[in-house]
């Protein structure tokens, strides 16, 4: 006759399910550069609270930057917006971050989130110099990204990021998300602002643009999407990155751009009648609706 | 002998009737088996210098790396046991890379030496990462900060660390402390170093010192490995 075994769980303490998640994740990031000991909400139903969470925490969504490569390196543009909800807080923001020498980090999406996990990127990429003896590729140094930010998939971050650099096989960009999507490249946008970023880069591009005309592709793309994006502004800044790593090329108001590429003056309409603006610049508006 | 210290030296975390700990002891004892290392202390940086022992022709020298980098303005050279001086190294690196991204600056060196030593003395605890013997190296750390200028230190198994203004450790430590002792002058030159480090480790080398044997480097503000072509320099400056 097997014995009988009565069943004492009844008496032990009360446990929930979400204490010994929070044990096991805790111990699990313990001691790992990536995770920063991040601790999950001590809540009943993670992913209610996930859902509900999304609502406070309205993210940065308004932003334009670009990267793209050509002949003679790299170059990132940005603007300098930050908006919480239709409040703009901040015409000041760094949107480039400074990886290292040799590597630069776009912002978009949640601010915090970006310098958060790019200046971490920063620890793991000089980790690998000092093992390796020799710097990270922009190759892996985005995957580095792209593996801790799919970590933390679905748990609320926002990030929509370029990676650009020079490395021994010259010049790199890729585009790394919070989904955790990372996207080699040669012309990349991102933010709001980046379709209309898109209309101008993708039209004035060319493998052989000049350092000088890059940069004023680069700047004249963002300084377009700031004036049709009223999540965009602010000022401008210009990176390039060549073999010697990156220099920043230029920071201007999209105030004092906007009479060099936007002429305040109406022109006349050659076929009679006031022009309904534009200027010298043939991407203004004014152009468009003639047709 | 040994037989009147049986039972004190199996644990490494039981003191004997006489307070010793016997296996700090015996980890200190190793160190004296390891190559020698030297770094001498000066108003304009800190050389460090090494002997690499090959032990067969068929040995790649390239591969013994006794001079580690910890961050752009600390190195250290070792002796003991290179695996221990690894993970102690690696732990310093990413100590020194989650303090400057907390702080945003660099770690001063005595708060990275002493978090070295913290983990040297952290053996035989019930730690994740703890050792279940202590670290049979002995490491001279060297670096530079804002606040304290140049500074040497040294780390034993104990986890003890001591400041110096000159340090060898290793196999021809003792012959190679007292020619420090009797040259070192608080205003040398860094050039000045680079020669005693060096004559220093040629008198207790078994071996004709070579660019195949001994590595050289500074940190004058900033880490530095010295090349072949540098190091062959300051042979023939001798």
């Amino acid at each position: 006759m097997a014995a009988l075994k009565l069943d004492y769980s009844v008496l032990d303490a009360p446990q929930r399910a979400t204490d010994r998640i929070e044990a096991d994740c805790a111990r699990e990031i313990h001691g790992d550069v990536h995770a920063q000991n991040f601790k999950l909400p001590m809540v009943e139903n993670y992913d209610e609270f996930q859902r509900e969470v999304v609502d406070y925490v309205k993210p940065n969504h308004g932003t334009t930057t670009l990267g793209f490569i050509f002949e003679h390196g790299v170059v990132i543009a940005v603007d300098s917006r930050a908006s919480q909800g239709p409040y703009i807080s901040s015409q000041t923001v760094k949107k480039v971050i400074e990886i290292n020498p040799y590597l630069l980090g776009t912002m978009a999406g949640g601010a915090a989130d970006c310098q958060f996990w790019q200046r971490n990127l920063g620890i793991q990429c000089r980790l690998h110099e000092l093992e390796n003896g020799k710097r990270i590729s922009v190759a892996g140094a985005s995957k580095l990204l792209a593996n801790t930010l799919y970590g933390y998939r679905g748990q609320g971050l926002s990030m929509g990021t370029m990676v650009a650099g020079w490395d021994l096989k010259g010049p790199g960009l890729y585009y790394v998300d919070s989904d955790g999507t990372r996207l080699k490249g040669q012309r990349f946008s991102v933010g709001s602002g980046s379709l209309f970023a898109y209309g101008v880069l993708d039209q004035g591009y060319r493998w052989d643009l000049s350092v000088e005309e890059a940069c004023e592709l680069g700047r004249r793309a963002i300084y377009h999407a700031t004036f049709r994006d009223a999540f965009s502004g602010g000022t401008i800044s210009v990176y390039h990155v060549n073999e010697n790593g990156w220099t920043k090329v230029s920071g201007t108001d999209v105030g004092e751009l906007h009479f060099e590429y936007y002429p305040a003056d109406p022109v006349e309409n050659p076929e009679g009648g006031k022009g309904a603006g534009g200027g010298k610049d043939k991407d203004a508006a004014g152009d468009a609706m003639e047709s | 002998m040994f037989m009147t210290r049986s039972e004190y030296d199996r644990g490494v975390t039981t003191f004997s009737p006489e307070g010793r700990l016997f296996q700090v002891e015996y980890a200190i004892e190793a160190i004296k088996l390891g190559s020698t290392a030297i770094a001498i202390l000066t108003k304009e940086g800190i050389v460090l210098a090494v002997e690499r022992r090959t032990q067969s022709p068929l040995m790649v020298p390239s591969s013994l790396d006794k001079i580690m980098e910890i961050d752009s303005h600390v190195a250290c050279a070792v002796s003991g046991l290179t695996a221990d001086a690894q993970s102690m190294v690696e732990h310093g690196r990413v100590q020194a890379q989650n303090h400057y991204f907390t702080y945003n600056e660099s770690m001063p060196v005595r708060s990275l030496t002493q978090s070295l030593c913290a983990l040297s003395a952290n053996f035989g605890t019930d730690d994740e990462d703890s050792m279940s013997r202590p670290f049979g190296v002995a490491l001279l750390v060297a670096g530079h900060d804002v606040d304290n200028g140049y500074q040497l230190y040294h780390t034993d198994p104990s986890g003890t660390w001591t400041a110096y203004k000159a340090k060898a450790i290793g196999s021809g430590s003792e012959g190679a402390q007292t020619t420090l002792q009797e040259e070192y002058k608080d205003d040398m030159t860094l050039k000045e170093a680079e020669n005693l480090a060096l004559s220093t480790l040629k008198a207790v080398m078994e071996e004709k010192v070579s660019t195949a044997n001994v590595d050289m480097a500074s940190v004058a503000p900033k880490y530095e490995i010295y090349s072949k072509d540098r190091i062959k320099e300051i042979i023939e400056r001798l």
